[in-house]
């Protein structure tokens, strides 16, 4: 059997007295796209902080084309592939869009140690740096400050640092929240065009955007990932009509 | 400002500086050398703060240590300029390299603990008199020199310190516009995502730490052939919290800023010092007037009037 | 030998009693307002001058107690309602606007009170030593002060634990949203804990005046002795204060018994350590 882009077993995450994730396990296969759904509070967020170590688990294991990262910081697991973008725009506010995707770039390489030249002299990571706001459609605002962009601007300058950090495995977290219908449009077709060696899990409420994107659809409810499966099976199952539809 | 512009201004600036000795007296020069140096250590303390964004109450420490160092091998043991010097930085930056664990914590946390820590130095001067000289502090530092090279006089100690400090900002220029302070800037704008990008944030923190620490050290000795004297109130907390305020009168994440602020609080403590006596009372209304009303600084304050001023020229 | 470790036990205790009056109130403005108070030493110092005062006019160490606490409420009272509250959440203001009060009240207390270390008197029962038993003889006013830090952590406690405002106040050092959704008037609140805690810090100066002398400079050494006992115990914990006062008070005696001149090292060196393996300190929840 190939190997695994991401396998979580078992995987637990306690706040307090609140299990917001209870023993989930999921196989996403390299280049799968995979969406997770499920009403508000199912933990679909916390299960994503604890597969990319932005929150650490409280039990269970995540591991990354078959190597056990459970036990590393958030930052080791980026550099062997992770990316994620939050699901409030995590931009840096003060920084230009330039500035922003350099960062992205540079995160996994050694370059972010240089003290001696000035970033305008990496002519390379510029460049890369213009192309990644050209795909988002933001080169025209490359200097200025992201606290001036809009909103649904900021989503895309959301994806663009998630992107640019290389990754093999992308975590998207309601990359189209809160857009209108033409900029949900434009995201998620970008994301439609992805290459696909890169493996995509998303989480997403809209259920058009999740149903056209994903591979295979897993269904969270409670903290418990209680069904996966095709689109199709998701949709026509009885369970997730009344747990998830019924809601909604 | 046009790049030519800023260019011009700064030349401006430089040739007004070294001009300074011919038209001021012994007391200008005395406090513009004074401003030099403080604004070197408000300038190490803005790396952090105003960059990184984090808040250190400790930087007196690495100066004071560094200035110690250096008296006490150069008056005790005849230890050449050329090597008290160098190991007076060595011994701030040691001492960075111990302090710098704070990073480990932020906001509040941090503020307090570099607190704690500065109090350590302060207490080690000022209790452990068989080696520090007490409240007395070590006395009689010579002018420094340089095998046949001796600075002889207050105006060329002056140049020295000027000549220092232009080759520091610029050095500090490069580290700031470098990935490296790029990646501070990151930090201080969102941790989470930096850490998600692949950044191990706190190392950057304790990097930074530690070449502000050096950069402390640095002002610790060039104060210590200034002053002539080191006692413990060079690592007292009020020197610590001093330095912040002017990088933050100045107006912080600049390179001027620490320098205006500097030159400000310095001229301030000495004006009001001549005629009231309740002066530190008026530096505790500094603070708290910079606090309420002027978050940004100088530099802040004239950014925002020379837009308002572009914005009325242009219409 | 035994007697000197035993004596320094009592001693460290004693300071203990202090610290924990001063650091509890630092510790519940943090944990419920979010207020870092860096004027707290100084009002340690203006309590403790003030209590000297009216000891000297009245000849009660209680009035000095009471006035001296009952000022500082009302001058910290003034300034949060004009100055903190106008810092919001920014706690790097907070530390250079409380900075600058200290600055403020010390000047002018050695502008009143003068430069010399001065001694709150204490009333004649409780001068002069004791017996305890074993043959150890100990002054009595620093025994009876482990007694009354005894009492007021005792009271601080049953207040926290156990009343329905201490309910809210824990409630509120978890998570303030949640103290408005109770319907508690918020402001009151902070006003009633933020007296508390200045009545503590006031009261703190005239008890520690009578065995620690007042001086110009003594707010900051008391400050920072007792935010090491905030940041081992961890930031909003009023156990947390309560072990911190215990195991700083201890070192510190110990410290200085032991090593005069590194005593300050000693006192720091485990604050070091701990943050390394607990940031938060003992008490303190990961965030």
């Amino acid at each position: 059997m190939a190997l695994s882009a991401i396998e979580v077993g078992d995987l637990t995450k306690d706040f307090g007295g609140l299990r917001a994730v209870d023993r989930v396990s999921l196989r996403v296969a390299a280049g799968e796209r995979r969406v997770l759904i499920g009403p508000n509070g199912a933990g679909k967020t916390t299960l994503f902080h604890c597969i990319t170590g932005t929150l650490r688990t409280s039990a269970g294991r995540v591991s990354l084309f078959g190597r056990d990262v459970t036990h590393l910081p958030e930052h080791r697991r980026t550099a062997l592939g992770m990316g994620r973008t939050f699901q409030t725009s995590n931009v840096f506010m003060d920084l230009s869009l330039l500035e922003n995707l350099v960062l992205a770039i540079i995160g996994t390489d050694r370059r972010k140690w240089v003290m001696h030249r000035s970033v305008g002299t990496f002519e390379a990571v510029r460049a890369k740096a213009r192309e990644g706001l050209e795909l988002v459609a933001l080169a025209h605002r490359a200097n200025d400050a992201a606290k001036f962009l809009s909103y649904g601007e900021r989503r895309q300058l959301e994806l663009a640092l998630a992107l640019n950090s290389d990754p093999r495995v992308l975590f998207l977290d309601e990359p189209c929240a809160g857009l209108s219908p033409s900029e949900r449009h434009s995201i998620s077709r970008m994301i439609g065009e992805l290459p696909r060696d890169i493996t995509v899990l998303m989480i997403e409420h809209d259920m058009d955007v999740a149903l056209r994107l994903a591979d295979r659809v897993t269904v969270l409810h409670r903290g418990r990932a209680i069904l996966e499966g095709t689109p199709t099976e998701v949709q026509t199952n009885p369970e997730v009509r009344e747990v998830y539809f019924g809601h909604v | 400002m046009p790049k030519a512009a800023r260019i011009l201004l700064a030349l401006v600036v430089l040739a007004a500086a070294v001009l300074l000795p011919r038209v001021a007296g012994p007391f200008w020069l005395g406090l513009v050398t004074q401003m030099y140096v403080f604004g070197l250590l408000a300038l190490s303390v803005d790396l952090l703060l105003g960059h990184a964004g984090l808040f250190s109450l400790c930087h007196a420490s690495f100066f004071a240590v560094s200035a110690y160092t250096t008296a006490i091998l150069q008056v005790r043991h005849a230890v050449p300029t050329a090597l008290a010097a160098p190991a007076g930085i060595l011994a701030g930056t040691i001492l960075g390299l111990v302090f710098g664990l704070a990073v480990r914590t932020r906001g509040v946390y941090f503020i307090l603990i570099t607190i704690a820590f500065g109090y350590v130095v302060w207490g080690v001067a000022h209790r452990w008199s068989s080696f520090t000289g007490g409240d007395n502090g070590v006395t009689n530092v010579p002018f420094p020199a340089l095998g046949t090279l001796r600075v002889e006089s207050p105006t060329e100690y002056y140049y020295l310190v000027l000549a220092v400090l232009v080759l520091c900002t610029i050095g500090y220029r490069v580290l700031v516009a470098s990935p490296f302070g790029l990646t501070l800037r990151g930090i201080k704008a969102s941790e989470t995502r930096m850490r998600s990008l692949g950044y191990h944030s706190d190392l950057h923190l304790y990097v930074a730490f530690v070449v502000s620490a050096a950069l402390a050290s640095l002002a610790g000795v060039l104060y210590v052939y200034y002053n002539r004297f080191v006692n413990p109130v060079a690592a007292s907390f009020p020197i610590s919290v001093e330095v912040a305020l002017m990088a933050i009168v100045g107006g912080t994440g600049t390179i001027v800023g620490p320098f205006i602020g500097s030159g400000i609080i310095l001229g301030l403590r000495n004006w009001v010092s001549s005629f009231f006596e309740l002066y530190a009372s008026v530096m505790g209304l500094v603070f708290i007037v910079v606090v309420l009303w002027a978050p940004d600084g100088v530099v802040g304050l004239v950014v925002r009037l020379w837009v308002r001023a572009v914005k009325a020229g242009t219409r | 030998m035994t007697t000197s470790a035993i004596l320094q036990a009592i001693n460290g205790t004693s300071l203990a009693a202090l610290l924990f009056l001063l650091a509890s109130g630092f510790t519940l403005t943090f944990g419920l307002m979010r207020v870092v108070n860096m004027a707290h030493g100084a009002y340690y110092l203006l309590g403790g001058y003030i209590g000297l005062s009216l000891a000297e006019r009245t000849g009660s160490f209680a009035v000095a107690i009471v006035g001296g606490g009952a000022s500082i409420v009302v001058l910290g009272y003034l300034i949060d309602r004009f100055l903190i509250r106008h810092t919001g959440d920014n706690h790097l203001a907070q530390v250079l606007l409380t900075v600058g009060v200290a600055f403020i009240i010390g000047d002018v207390a050695l502008a009143i009170w003068g430069g010399d270390a001065l001694k709150v008197p204490v009333p004649p029962f409780l001068r002069g030593a004791m017996e305890l038993p074993g043959g150890l003889v100990y002054p009595t006013y620093r025994f009876v002060l482990i007694l009354f830090g005894v009492f007021v952590g005792a009271v601080l406690w049953v207040l926290y634990r156990k009343t329905q405002i201490g309910a809210v106040v824990r409630a509120g050092v978890d998570d303030r949203e949640q103290v408005s959704a109770t319907g508690i008037d918020v402001d009151r609140l902070f006003v009633l804990v933020s007296a508390v805690a200045s009545f503590l810090a006031g009261m703190a100066g005239v008890v520690g005046g009578a065995f620690l002398a007042l001086y110009p400079g003594a707010e900051w050494e008391i400050l920072v002795v007792a935010l090491v006992v905030v940041i081992v115990g961890g930031l909003g914990s009023l156990e947390g204060a309560m072990v911190g006062a215990l195991i700083v008070g201890l070192l510190d005696a110990y410290g200085r018994w032991l090593l005069p001149e590194f005593s300050y090292f000693v006192l720091f060196g485990p604050m070091a350590v701990l943050l390394l393996v607990r940031p938060r300190g003992i008490f303190g929840r990961e965030s």
